[in-house]
């Protein structure tokens, strides 16, 4: 067939175009929420910004800004000392270690929070333990920064401990035993040349644990600690003050803007390239010492971070089966959360290939731009989300609201860079040349998508679908604003249990949680592990 | 895959569907446990299915402001009188017909019957019997003696109870006054606040503090569970001069915009009458509305103690005001 339309030229400027406009539509949707807070804060006065500028910033400032740099120390030490053991240390049982380290990612922060609120309690099992060692003393307090600061680092180091095995088994021998040549100590190698060469995937990895800290809603609000996610939260449904909402909201995406610029600026200048047939590094065999050190850091870990939450949950969810508390109505909410769960993870899915294909293919100011922008998800809490798609959904189509796609669409928002991130890797090996062989050789844009462009993003949109999946199926404040009437979650049963205090109705839908991530974790580790 | 999508999409408008095909829709800020017998009851005698939509009271009333008409709500429960009165305030709800309002005294309900109160629950003290340190204290005003630093537990400052409270003190004494109050227990609580009423009842019960400030339903609920708790309710301000006990009411109301105002009507009849009244005060020991209507034997009987007078709609009137005397104290 010989089509004199199609050039090379033509290719490159006709395909963009079509998904410079899907990619936009995409990105469109995404920034209504903060289009939402643009136009409430905007109807401030100087006077009501003077006021929220002097009584509450600084505090909140503070509070959120110590949190963060807390739990961002925590995780990186708890993350990057498992990833390190498990990647140069052969011991036994490696996977289970593995395993272990990834696990706590199924137990929300709010499901932490609720349950070391009871286990630090006098007759909790950590309260006795307490006072068994200590006695005389008082038990700590969970409701302060450290409190929190423990909630949100179990809850949240496996993200660091991730990128850092992963970059940890792609490094490469020959840089180190350069190093030991010239005469450094195991200790020099690691603080002159592995901690600089992992920098970009703690900084990764401490970016990701930042901007969850940053837009945490459960676990602050069942420790009251004030930061801006929780402030706003009240500020909206205490006062009915959204107006000062959007502009706490404001500050909260400047502030989170910020460092991912910084971040990102960061990351862009520090690329490591070694040669590709040097050698990957081999985990060395433990001594009996190290394996008995390597296993107590790594099960005190898991202790706190998964084993001991989970004995409670399973614990608690047995006193509830006796009761015969776990009926038809409990099957409904598991119901209600994986249709939700699934309808958005591919919901957000689908979106998120546009604005990928579109940067990867354009790489200009424009698709910088769009990326920037369906970041929004990711500095916006979930509250201010479902606000604005609220607001946004009652203005222009009244029809769909209070149905589940309303729902889908803001986890969709809060999801889609997730979602744009976990596709970035497989869109890049998707090189023009490729597609333009296709076309070449005649094939249509449908062709070209189904036999060309989806099997080589597969990977990448499974992953992508999977995390989006999790992320849903935890998600908490957008759902508690704009699930269906009557419609409840496992996560919204956890809030409303909890806020009872019928631990043995919280339990079994916490449980439902964990034990409803495990496949899809389990995926998500066969994946990365067969890379 | 795109099949799918929209296989899914055509599902989840089928499930909006089939939930807007429920009869009553009730928002409820009141706890599951409590409404969800009185409902199963009601449906048995009408024969109308009601949905419950359960979540905080402040934040069923934000939504259903916000959804304006297209709310499928056609009821709201609140657990605080100031949500009601806010409520009011936006014009959200269609006052009940008097027929049915009139069962419950004035003071309970709205000017206009846009709300209706139906049980009440006191502000009280929960006291350590064998605490000597505060044997003293018979007033709320007392918690602002520096002799109970250490020694006082109350909530934390957004709780609904609790904000409620303050703005009976406010408007029984005074804004200065109850400024220098709220002052005075932040320094005695210095920072330690307690999240839930049920944790200061335990804290007073185990000795960790003396005395604490609840609604008079915790203390009963943990004398349920530990009957030998060395715990004793006391009934605050009573003396000839003093203003008596804040009172608070929760209550429901029809929203605007129910398209089925007839069967919501029902659903208070019930709720007002005798039976529906003893059902949902008594399963949390609170005060039923409906005069006549018995609160559980353990209770103070109603009559029996001074009430300080302040009408319930005052409550929502005054809310921001508290909000800001609160917050300019800094209270945690």
């Amino acid at each position: 067939m010989n089509n004199p339309a199609v050039t090379l030229e033509n290719i490159k400027t006709r395909a963009p175009s079509m998904r410079g406009f899907l990619a936009l539509l995409v990105v469109l949707l995404a920034a209504i929420p903060l289009l939402f807070v643009f136009f409430s804060s905007g109807k401030l006065s100087l006077e009501q910004w003077i006021n929220l500028w002097s009584n509450r910033l600084p505090e909140l400032l503070a509070n959120t800004l110590s949190l963060a740099v807390l739990v961002a120390i925590g995780s990186m030490l708890l993350g990057v000392s498992a990833a390190w053991w498990i990647t140069r240390r052969d011991f036994p049982y490696r996977r289970l270690a593995t395993w272990l380290m990834v696990l706590p990612l199924t137990i929300p922060t709010y499901v932490f929070a609720h349950i070391y609120t009871i286990m630090l309690e006098q007759d909790g099992w950590l309260g006795q333990l307490w006072l068994y060692l200590f006695p005389g003393t008082t038990i700590p307090e969970i409701y302060n920064i450290f409190g929190v600061t423990l909630v949100l680092v179990l809850a949240g180091f496996s993200y660091v401990f991730l990128l850092v095995r992963d970059a940890l088994s792609r490094s490469q021998q020959d840089i180190e035993e350069a190093a030991r040549i010239h005469g450094a100590t195991p200790f020099q190698v690691f603080w002159r040349v592995n901690l600089p060469m992992l920098r970009p995937a703690i900084a990764a990895g401490i970016a990701l644990v930042v901007l969850h800290v940053l837009s945490d809603f459960g676990a602050v609000s069942m420790l009251r600690y004030q930061t801006f996610t929780l402030s706003i939260y009240l500020q909206m449904s205490s006062r009915f003050d959204y107006q000062a909402a959007a502009g706490l909201s404001l500050v909260l995406v400047t502030l989170s803007l910020t460092f991912m610029v910084l971040e990102r600026f960061f990351r862009n200048r520090q690329r490591y390239y070694g040669s590709g047939q040097s050698k990957k590094i081999t985990a060395q065999k433990a001594t009996l010492f190290e394996t008995v050190a390597i296993w107590f850091w790594l099960g005190l870990i898991s202790t706190f971070a998964f084993l001991l939450p989970l004995a409670w949950m399973l614990s608690w969810s047995w006193q509830a089966w006796q009761q015969d508390l776990i009926d038809a109505e409990f099957w409904g909410y598991v119901s209600n959360s994986i249709t939700v769960s699934a309808l958005a993870a591919t919901l957000t899915v689908i979106a998120a290939l546009p604005v990928a294909l579109y940067h990867a293919r354009e790489r200009s100011v424009v698709s910088q731009g769009f990326l920037y922008l369906s970041n929004v998800g990711f500095v916006l809490p979930g509250p201010v989300i479902a606000l604005g798609i609220l607001s946004f959904v009652i203005a222009t189509m009244p029809a769909i609201y209070g149905g589940m796609t309303v729902l889908a669409l803001a986890m969709m928002v809060r999801f889609l860079p997730l979602s744009i991130q976990a596709q970035e890797s497989a869109v890049q090996q998707l090189t023009p040349s490729i597609e333009q062989a296709a076309r070449s050789l005649g094939a249509n844009w449908y062709e070209n998508l189904r036999r060309v462009i989806l099997p080589i993003l597969k990977g990448g949109m499974a992953t992508a679908w999977v995390l989006v999946f999790i992320d849903t199926l935890k998600e908490l404040p957008a759902t508690l604003i704009l699930r269906p009437t009557g419609f409840d979650t496992l996560p919204v049963r956890i809030w409303i249990e909890a806020s009872e205090e019928m631990l043995e109705l919280a339990a079994p839908a916490s449980l439902m949680l964990v034990v409803g991530t495990l496949p899809v974790l389990w995926f998500l580790m066969r994946d990365k592990s067969s890379k | 895959m795109k099949s799918g999508v929209s296989l899914l999409v055509l599902a989840s408008l089928l499930i909006s569907q089939y939930v807007q095909a429920a009869s009553l829709v009730v928002y409820s800020g009141r706890k599951d446990k409590f409404i969800k017998p009185v409902v199963a009851e009601f449906t048995k005698e009408t024969g109308v299915k009601v949905l419950l939509h359960s979540g905080s009271s402040t934040s069923l009333l934000n939504k259903l402001k916000l959804e304006g008409s297209n709310s499928t709500a056609d009821l709201f429960i609140s657990n605080d009188a100031g949500n009601l009165e806010k409520g009011k305030a936006m014009k959200l709800f269609s006052p009940v017909s008097d027929k049915i309002a009139k069962s419950i005294p004035q003071k309970l309900r709205a000017a206009d019957n846009s709300w209706i109160g139906l049980s009440a629950r006191a502000r009280v003290l929960v006291k350590n019997k064998n605490d000597k340190s505060v044997e003293f204290v018979n007033s709320v005003f007392d918690l602002a003696d520096p002799r109970l630093k250490g020694k006082l537990a109350i909530t934390h400052s957004g709780n609904e109870s609790y904000i409620a409270g303050v703005t009976v003190y406010m408007e029984s004494v005074g804004k200065e006054k109850t400024s220098k109050w709220l002052a005075g227990m932040k320094a005695n609580v210095d920072g330690k606040v307690f999240n839930k009423h049920s944790k200061i009842v335990k804290a007073v019960a185990d000795g960790k503090r003396g005395i604490g400030l609840v609604n008079h339903y915790y203390i009963y609920r943990h004398l349920k569970k530990h009957p030998d708790a060395p715990i004793e309710i006391v009934l605050p301000d009573q003396g000839k001069n003093d203003m008596g006990v804040a009172w608070n009411v929760a209550g429901v109301a029809i929203t605007k915009e129910s398209k089925n105002k007839k069967d919501a009507e029902r659903f208070i009849a019930f709720l007002t009458s005798e039976k529906g009244q003893s059902l949902f005060a008594k399963v949390n020991s609170e005060y039923p509305a409906r005069e006549g209507v018995a609160a559980a034997h353990e209770v103070p009987a109603a009559g029996s103690y001074k009430v300080a007078p302040v009408a319930m709609p005052v409550l929502g009137q005054q809310r921001n005001a508290t909000l800001d005397l609160i917050e300019t104290v800094g209270m945690p």
